[in-house]
């Protein structure tokens, strides 16, 4: 581990250049170039924002909900298949020159980071400013908001720890791209990212066989995208999503710390699978 | 960092090379999980699914800081596996591969292998000069400062703003060559890449081979074109089927390759 930051801090002008060429090279053949990389977002919150009101009650859009899932889940998902191809696209530049090879992943994950703040960045504006300034009901900065990097953090550690195993196994398994896509797929719908937990813990199984919801609330994606709705946005109205049952869920500390911990160790084990590995792609049959 | 342990470098050697061993192993399709599975449950029956190859057998040489030497071989005798490891780009199965620069700070090499390896056709010629700099692990300052230099010896002034998509290989060599000799290595590693280009840019990159040979830069080099080795080189390591054939002056290993290679009706 102290190896690896040691080179990463030796090669960073590599490691800038990468997310630089990254950044550029998305959106280089368009006329609008990096603006791109502000309109997905803007679209996202947007369309989540005005177009989905079925669910709304009290004084929230049920969008915010829906962009504290969603945003999470979309920094995920690409960052980790961008990642599973990254050592492919570069194995030219690996079978040829020394480079640290983490730091071709890594490029990945941190160019995606900028992608997601961009996207947290949209949010605020629009439920800062936007909102209230036409009257619809905005969010309220609150204390809790202090959790924010806590959680993006936690956030960071999951997508290295994933990225660092599918680009590794990549380079030996072409099943890996098609796992890891039908996996998002499922996900998708098993996941919390367009409802909150709380719809999934009044369902009448969970209800009544609690312990599933904690080791729900264990997978890292879950806890993620409940941790931004649970710290930035008041509790969802008692009876939300048709439910009559519903009762607003609070933040629940001890789950996220023992996720937080299964992040740590997703990124301890995804490093030194990828140190274990690193030497071995170049001689990849 | 590789181990040193017990391994004394001579205080002039720019490259030492101890007791070079590197197996590869050879899978005869690419692999998938089921395969890896299937060949788990063959390894289970008592089969093996794979084959090992020795590329390079227990080699050992050391070069002087200042000399340029030359490897020669035939198809698979090792050669380039021999500059991969010295590259870091392979880890060796036994042995070790020391670099060492004039001074404490560590060596830098430039190596030249398939040189436009790093080049991404999206970006223009300036953006990519950065980036390949850097993956040569320069830094962004220093290339910037290099730039003109490097455009000017490449002969690119007139495209080097456009993307490199539209460029010929010609020119994308050229670039490629022109960044790594300007990244003012103390070793060259060079892989058969002296054919670049056209014959008056070639006698370009051998007045600038000559002007690093003056200025004392190591150069280690592959090729199979005899008469470029017998131009360049002082020293010729002979290799064949992993293992050194010979090691010595240009004009003694030359007259003994020629003689084992000669084909009977010439």
């Amino acid at each position: 581990m102290a190896e690896n930051l040691k080179e990463l801090w030796r090669f960073r002008d590599l490691l800038r250049q990468l997310i630089r060429r990254e950044l550029k090279v998305r959106y280089k053949n368009s006329v609008l170039g990096f603006a791109w990389s502000i309109v997905p977002p803007l679209l996202q919150v947007f369309v989540y924002t005005f177009f989905i009101r079925s669910v709304s009650t009290g004084t929230m859009s049920a969008g915010a909900y829906m962009l504290c899932g969603v945003i999470p889940w979309t920094f995920m998902t690409t960052a980790t298949l961008d990642a599973s191809q990254s050592l492919l696209i570069n194995f030219p530049i690996i079978k040829k020159v020394y480079l640290p090879r983490e730091i071709i992943p890594l490029a990945i994950v941190i160019s995606n980071l900028i992608h997601f703040i961009l996207g947290w960045t949209v949010f605020f504006g629009v439920y800062l400013i936007v909102m209230p300034l036409i009257g619809k009901g905005g969010i309220h900065a609150s204390i809790q908001w202090l959790w924010f990097p806590v959680i993006t953090l936690v956030a960071v550690l999951f997508v290295t720890g994933v990225s660092l195993w599918s680009a590794a196994l990549n380079v030996f398994y072409d099943d890996v791209k098609f796992i890891i896509q039908t996996s998002f797929n499922l996900l998708l719908l098993l996941l919390p990212v367009f409802i909150p937990a709380d719809v999934i813990r009044y369902t009448a199984f969970v209800s009544h066989h609690t312990w599933v919801f904690t080791l729900y609330m264990l997978l890292p994606p879950a806890a993620i995208m409940e941790g931004y709705r649970k710290t930035l946005l008041q509790p969802i109205p008692r009876g939300s999503y048709n439910n009559p049952h519903l009762v607003p869920l609070y933040m629940n500390w001890p789950t996220f710390i023992g996720s937080s911990l299964i992040c740590v160790f997703i990124f301890w084990s995804g490093l030194t699978y990828f140190n274990y590995r690193k030497w071995q792609f170049v001689e990849r049959p | 960092m590789q181990k040193h342990i017990n391994r004394v470098v001579p205080p002039n050697s720019a490259i030492s090379v101890q007791d070079l061993t590197k197996h590869f192993i050879l899978m005869h399709r690419g692999g998938s999980l089921k395969r890896e599975l299937l060949g788990a449950v063959k390894k289970m029956r008592g089969g093996t699914s794979r084959e090992e190859f020795t590329a390079l057998n227990d080699v050992s040489f050391e070069v002087p800081h200042g000399q340029t030497v030359a490897v020669i071989g035939r198809n698979g005798s090792g050669k380039s596996t021999l500059l991969g490891i010295i590259a870091r780009v392979y880890r060796p199965t036994h042995g070790v591969a020391i670099l060492q620069g004039r001074t404490d700070e560590p060596a830098r090499i430039a190596p030249l292998l398939a040189l436009d390896a790093g080049f991404h056709p999206d970006l223009t010629g300036l953006e990519n000069i950065e980036f390949y700099g850097s993956v040569l692990g320069m830094s962004s300052a220093y290339i910037k400062s290099r730039a003109k230099e490097i455009i000017e010896f490449a002969e690119l002034e007139e495209k080097i703003d456009t993307q490199m998509r539209g460029w010929n290989d010609g020119a994308k060599l050229r670039l490629g060559f022109s960044i790594a000799v300007h990244t003012e290595p103390d070793i060259l590693l060079v892989d058969e890449v002296l054919a670049v280009g056209d014959e008056s840019f070639q006698n370009k990159c051998y007045r600038l081979i000559a002007e690093m040979q003056k200025q004392g830069k190591t150069i280690l080099f592959v090729s199979h074109d005899l008469a470029v080795v017998e131009r360049v080189a002082s020293r010729i390591i002979w290799l064949n089927k992993g293992v050194i054939q010979m090691d010595g002056p240009t004009h003694e290993v030359m007259d003994a390759y020629r003689k084992a290679s000669e084909v009977p009706a010439e």
